[in-house]
């Protein structure tokens, strides 16, 4: 059923009082401006909202701009690591300011700003067309020295193809990531954030779901002392479809922190946020914040959002807090549901007795817990990808043996 | 040939109402090749006794010993126990989310053995031992036990018995919630498990109907904690004859029916 094309006015805000203008803050959990300009934007204290569960002193460094060391490495190759295909793939690279980077939205906190304020040039991947095989970007940690980087990812209409991004080694890294597809296209992007214990990663996604496209976003954080990840999103037209999924697993000492602002400002468009974590450890900490805002523009909108902690051991920290901001009565759905959760005694039980030890036992459960997840992504070749990545993680330390036993090959 | 010899074990359990003794002073010996049936009203402990062998955490164990060929299991983790030699068929097999029936075969089996099967003569013993118990292939890939009925469940259970090949194997009520065929089917992977291994068998139970397909060699009656007789198979045709009354603590009635 398509709706019929109304106008409505929404009044535009200043960003820097967005309570001017009630009806067009960006949501009342989401009390920060978007701008360019860093001095839109306080400096973070816990007492902020939206930095109330950032250790902010661990990550003080990212928030006065600061000259990149320029050392992060990225190579561009297809999944299978021949060349990308160049009649459906361009890479190309803008001084950061000029189109299409700064066209997705705008920063929406300070860390985003000083990144805008920072970098030099962008990255840009524009995807036309049916891509063959998923496209790799690999970005390797440039050590602790502070470094920027910028990518944009660019579907022109109907196109249909998958990037995976993956995040290696040892870093401190501010990352901006523009995502915008064209009508009617069909991608997914994947982050992978696999970073050394000792490194630092303060992002932030803005997204563009184009009218009639799907977008499968993914992100997968298993390592870091530090990582912060932002999304913004919207819609740009009716019928709009965006799936992200996240799974994250936090070892002792690590903040690991996702928020999720989903915005619903065209027809009949769709929402699925599905995040989901590990804990395991003294002081581990993860953080999920997820906003949904549902704008008086947008009758017909089916949204959802979940978050599930399984807590491995005592000592572990996880906040999860789903935000539903509903501005209109013509809705399909919006749901919402978030749980932490102990390692279940009887589960752990059972499979010792079978002869698996409790460290194993706890692999099997966890690999389970984001497999299931994994699954539904439905893409062989980035669901068999995403698992080798939580493989790899959850069996280091193992056998040889072991691990080929664990990992289902 | 081994032994399991339980010796003069007392084993608690936390309630609400402070720690309350379950098991009075059990003693028991099985050998490899024995099948013994226990048998008892309800709450008499017998499911206890077959959790606190296994290691359930929540159970106390207060003081005595069970050795499994001169080591003492009680003082070994459930994974331990179970390489030991020691298997239990679980009256409510727990489900495991996400964890495929395949992959968790082969890691306990792995664990087990302390090496991983050949693949491929690992891949036709899984097919034709789930064949045997009528089990569908796609049950490999399915979740553990998620999602099973009762009675695939069991099945699941005696798979897992066949496979793992213990030298002990305790059946905690395997017969509960089975229908006819599935109950025959069951338990002809218990006697074919028997028959490939030697196991010996501890098989709780307060119905008769099991023995019919399992036979027993000795019979216990399971009461107030401990053993109150022991007996032939001739035991369990008196038990279905005149029921529990006889060996309950005084002042206590069976709320157990047999059938």
């Amino acid at each position: 059923m398509a709706m019929q094309e109304q106008e409505i006015s929404i009044p535009v805000a200043d960003p820097k009082d967005p309570y001017v203008l009630p009806a067009a803050m960006p949501s009342s959990a989401d009390k920060e401006p978007r701008s360019f300009e860093l001095h839109d934007f306080e400096m973070p204290t816990r007492q902020q909202e939206d930095w109330r569960y950032t250790p902010i002193d661990r990550m003080a460094e990212f928030f006065d701009p600061f000259t990149p060391s320029g050392r992060t490495g990225l190579e561009v190759s297809s999944i299978d690591g021949s060349p990308v295909d160049t009649d459906h793939v361009k890479v190309s690279t803008v001084p950061l300011g000029k189109a299409p980077s700064g066209t997705v939205s705008k920063p929406s906190d300070r860390a985003a700003a000083v990144e805008w304020t920072s970098g030099k040039e962008s990255t840009v991947l524009t995807l036309s067309g049916k891509l063959d095989k998923p496209v790799l970007v690999n970005i390797q940690g440039a050590g602790l020295d502070l470094d920027s980087f910028h990518l944009v990812i660019t579907a022109e209409e109907g196109a249909v193809g998958d990037v995976v991004v993956e995040h290696h080694g040892q870093a401190k890294l501010a990352e901006g990531v523009e995502i915008s597809t064209g009508a009617n296209s069909t991608i997914s992007t994947t982050f992978i954030q696999e970073w050394d214990g000792d490194s630092k990663h303060v992002g932030n996604h803005r997204i563009h779901v184009g009218r009639g496209a799907t977008l499968r976003h993914s992100v997968v954080t298993l390592g870091g002392d530090v990582v912060r990840i932002r999304m913004d999103q919207d819609f740009g037209g009716e019928q709009g479809y965006l799936n992200m999924l996240g799974i994250y697993f936090a070892d002792p000492g690590e903040h690991i922190e996702h928020r999720t602002m989903v915005v619903h400002n065209h027809p009949e468009c769709k929402s699925r946020v599905v995040y989901k974590g590990a804990l395991d450890g003294k002081s581990a900490h993860s953080t999920w914040v997820g906003n949904a805002l549902i704008e008086p523009t947008a009758p017909g909108t089916d949204s959802y959002e979940l978050n599930r902690n399984l807590v491995l051991t005592p000592g572990a920290i996880a906040d999860s807090e789903p935000n539903l901001e509903i501005e209109n009565g013509d809705i399909v759905g919006a749901g919402h549901a978030s749980s932490v959760g102990r390692f279940d005694d009887e589960e752990l039980f059972y499979l010792q007795s079978r002869g698996i030890t409790a460290a194993d036992a706890k692999k099997l459960v966890v690999r389970g817990f984001f497999g299931e997840l994994v699954e539904q992504i439905g893409i062989p070749e980035i669901s068999g990808h995403l698992m080798e990545v939580i493989d790899r993680r959850l069996s280091r330390g193992e056998s040889a043996q072991m691990r080929a036993v664990l990992e289902e090959k | 040939m081994a032994t399991l010899e339980i010796k003069d074990l007392y084993a608690s359990v936390e309630t609400k109402e402070g720690r309350k003794q379950i098991l009075k002073g059990v003693n028991l010996t099985v050998n490899s090749g024995e099948t013994h049936a226990i048998m008892g009203p309800n709450g008499s402990g017998k499911s206890t006794l077959a959790y606190t062998l296994a290691g359930h955490p929540k159970y106390i164990v207060d003081s005595g010993q069970a050795l499994l060929d001169g080591e003492d299991i009680l003082q070994m983790t459930p994974d331990e126990r179970a390489k030991a030699g020691l298997f239990l068929a679980m009256q409510y097999p727990v489900e495991v989310p996400g964890v495929s029936m395949s992959n968790f075969l082969r890691t306990a089996k792995t664990e087990v053995d302390g090496q991983a099967p050949a693949i491929r003569s690992w891949a036709k013993e899984l097919s034709q031992s789930m064949k045997n118990l009528r089990m569908d292939p796609k049950f490999a890939s399915r979740s553990v036990n998620e999602g099973f009925s009762g009675g695939e469940k069991k099945r699941a259970e005696v798979l897992q018995l066949e496979l793992l090949k213990p030298k002990f194997a305790i059946l905690d009520e395997t017969d509960s919630g089975l229908d006819v065929d599935a109950l025959r089917i069951v338990s002809e992977g218990v006697n074919r498990a028997k028959e490939n291994t030697g196991l010996g068998i501890l098989m709780v139970t307060h119905y008769t109907r099991i023995l019919k397909y399992i036979k027993p060699d000795i019979v216990h009656v399971f009461s107030d904690g401990h053993f109150v007789k022991t007996g032939g198979p001739e035991l369990a045709d008196e038990l279905e004859e005149s029921g529990y009354d006889k060996y309950l603590p005084e002042g206590s009635n069976s709320e157990s029916a047999l059938a």
